[in-house]
């Protein structure tokens, strides 16, 4: 198994077996609205884009996606993560910063899919948003499921800019 | 030793005993009375976890429970070392008192991915205690109300809760429902709170978007997107009209922005701006009917419209409006030279909704507005336009009744974009608007039944367009498709047409 924390940015990244990992310093989300909404007992979901470009801006080489549920144990005052998909993987009693790691360390990238040799520059991209962030954000229930409401979903800007965010960096080097 | 845990941990109550529910338990058996404390304990198992997973410190301190004397709390600290080392389970305790007076020990253990509901909110493992409403509760159905109660005592069931709320959705319809859970007044226990909020006073008026296609008329496309900010307070909405053929009588595309604010210091009061620039283009029929009439205003290539309207609101139901239309029309036959169509603009509108027993439905809709064109205004058209509109639809499980009432009427010299006509996908559908009044008309009036069951509906359209000094015709028409409230394929016959035309054939999204 390696590990090697690679370019000391935004971003750094490092493999396990033939995983690539990202893990970023300051990119928090749990706060704002979806940190009111986890106290207020509801989940969240949260989905994140990490993205391999060949250039700054450049052409994408591979990208992957992943979603995760979030919960805050109101009885315990820790957070609750699940990875949406399959196979399912939970886990509890987590602060807000093990919790937004957690997720990272599930957003996974093969190796071997991105066809680097050791010396190839490359960039990455870090996004997540915050696909719906419940009815008091959103129009009239009427327009929920109609086209109308599905376009005002689609073109609806939030106000806060804690539901979505995105750092690129680079460039890093495999090991 | 144990680290002593925070009190609400050691406190951990029965809540926890969902697992019983969600475990096969060969060994513990719910009728078995639970061990008093002090009891000594003679076994400890665990279902659905190897003890031999947890560390070797948590192991000895388990199977050292093995005579001594039963305490909930010091059991309870255990099930929360559990769930510390095993953070993807949860972990509850009970005992149970065995004949011999002695107590029986199960650590129930379940893996939260293996839940569906644990996996979408952790706080599904605790126990309801109550399920508040806040909001018009009087309005929901006493077989809602008795459902939401079946929450309490339970484990928190969150696709339940969610199907609650599409419930109070469908029963309180124009608002909107939220849910969030809050501590109980126990440890462990939570209280579940439906919040039910009213529709704004003054809402936004909806995107036109559509795509319409008419047998005789062809495709008439618009495109709205609304972008809504500041907790929907406030919208502006962009739009795009290819070829519009079904609104009017003119062939139109063009944009149109506009910006509406509905709350401007109170709930009452709302403002609306919009902006629009259409190309204009006619029929082979309008054409002739125009070359051959008179008192009809020139045709124009251009329709620049700026249209500034103030909002204010009596309550939920009845709001009234006023502003301004300023239009310019550059002229067909005489470019650049234009024509102002500049009228006040003064409106009242009201709706209410009705929701009885058995899923009966009533909303009814009027409408009155008048544009008047004044040479104060500075107008080179001066005109009044009245317009009334009625609306009633009764719903009652898949079927759905309509009936619609419209009536208009001009004086002075309206702009062809005023005049009222009739035979498009939602007028005497049937008919196609050039074969009736290729001009327009004056006066109008038209009415609409329309019965739907499953989405497919049958109308039956009655209507009139004419002039101030021509009769009016009686029209008719009939058909029937599927019709939902954003899609429609129909086929429409015209009734008393003496041109022996055919059937018209509309389909289209309205979003």
């Amino acid at each position: 198994m390696a590990t090697a924390p690679l370019v000391a940015q935004a971003l750094t990244i490092r493999t396990v077996a033939d995983a690539l990992h990202v893990q970023a310093r300051g990119f928090s989300f749990i706060e704002g609205p979806v940190l009111s909404r986890l106290r207020e007992g509801r989940s969240v979901r949260i989905d994140f884009e990490m993205t391999v470009l060949s250039k700054p801006e450049g052409p994408v080489v591979k990208q992957t996606m992943q979603g995760f549920t979030l919960s805050f144990d109101l009885w315990e005052e820790r957070y609750a993560v699940s990875l949406i998909g399959s196979p399912p993987r939970s886990i509890s009693h987590l602060r807000p910063r093990d919790a937004e790691t957690w997720c990272l360390e599930n957003l996974t990238l093969p190796v071997s899919s991105l066809g680097f040799s050791r010396d190839t520059p490359f960039w990455i991209r870090l996004a997540y948003h915050v696909p719906d962030i419940g009815p008091e954000a959103s129009e009239a229930p009427s327009e929920r499921y109609t086209l109308r409401g599905l376009i005002d979903r689609l073109s609806r800007r939030r106000e806060e800019a804690d539901l979505a965010k995105s750092v690129d960096a680079g460039p890093f080097r495999l090991p | 030793m144990a680290r002593r845990l925070p009190r609400r941990r050691r406190m951990r109550t029965l809540a926890l005993l969902f697992v019983i529910l969600g475990l096969p338990l060969a060994a513990a058996n719910a009728q078995e009375a639970d061990a008093p404390e002090g009891a000594i304990i003679d076994v400890v198992e665990m279902s659905g976890f190897s003890l031999y997973s947890l560390s070797p410190g948590l192991q000895k301190d388990i199977n050292s429970l093995v005579g001594a004397p039963f305490s909930r709390e010091g059991l309870n600290q255990l099930a929360s070392r559990i769930e510390q080392e095993q953070p993807d389970v949860v972990a509850a305790v009970r005992g149970v008192s065995r004949p011999d007076g002695k107590a029986r020990v199960i650590f129930l253990v379940a893996r939260i991915s293996d839940d569906t509901n644990l996996a979408e909110n952790i706080n599904a493992r605790y126990i309801v205690e109550t399920v508040d409403v806040e909001g018009p509760y009087n309005e929901i159905s006493q077989q809602l109300r008795d459902d939401l109660q079946k929450l309490v005592g339970r484990r928190l069931d969150t696709e339940e809760a969610e199907r609650l709320q599409e419930r109070l959705r469908t029963e309180l319809p124009g608002r909107a429902v939220a849910r969030r859970i809050s501590k109980g007044s126990q440890t462990g226990r939570i209280r579940v709170v439906f919040e039910i909020f009213e529709e704004p006073w003054i809402r936004f008026v909806p995107p036109k978007s559509k795509l319409v296609y008419h047998s005789q008329q062809g495709w008439s496309g618009v495109l709205d997107i609304p972008i809504t900010a500041s907790h929907s307070r406030h919208r502006f909405t962009a739009g795009v009209v290819f070829n519009d053929i079904d609104d009017l009588i003119e062939e139109y595309s063009g944009f149109r922005l506009a910006f509406e604010s509905r709350v401007i210091g109170t709930e009452r009061f709302g403002a609306r701006l919009e902006f629009s620039r259409y190309n204009e283009s006619w029929e082979d029929a309008t054409l002739t009917a125009l070359a051959s009439s008179s008192g009809v205003p020139e045709l124009y290539r251009n329709r620049l419209t700026f249209e500034p309207t103030a909002t204010f609101a009596f309550n939920s139901s009845v709001r009234i409006s006023g502003g301004v239309s300023l239009s310019e029309l550059e002229s067909l036959s005489n470019s650049p030279n234009s024509q102002m169509a500049n009228a006040w603009v003064l409106g009242i509108s009201g709706d209410h909704l009705w929701k009885g027993s058995n899923e009966v439905r009533q909303r009814a809709e009027a409408s009155y507005q008048l544009r008047a064109a004044i040479d104060g205004l500075g107008s080179d058209l001066v005109y009044k336009r009245h317009l009334g509109q009625a609306r009633y639809q009764i719903d009652q499980g898949r079927s759905t009744a309509i009936a619609s009432l419209s009536l208009g009427y001009i004086t002075g010299d309206a702009p062809l974009f005023e005049r009222f006509s009739l035979g498009n996908s939602t007028t005497l559908r049937g008919w196609d608007k050039y074969d009736i009044a290729p001009l327009g008309g004056e006066r109008m009036f038209h009415s609409t039944v329309e019965y739907r069951f499953y989405n497919v509906g049958m109308f039956f359209d009655t209507g009139s367009v004419w002039d101030r000094n021509s009769d009016s015709k009686l029209r008719y028409s009939t058909g029937f498709g599927v019709h939902t409230d954003n899609f429609f394929l129909t086929l429409g016959f015209p009734l008393n047409n003496n041109n022996d035309s055919g059937p018209i054939f509309m389909a289209g999204v309205r979003f």
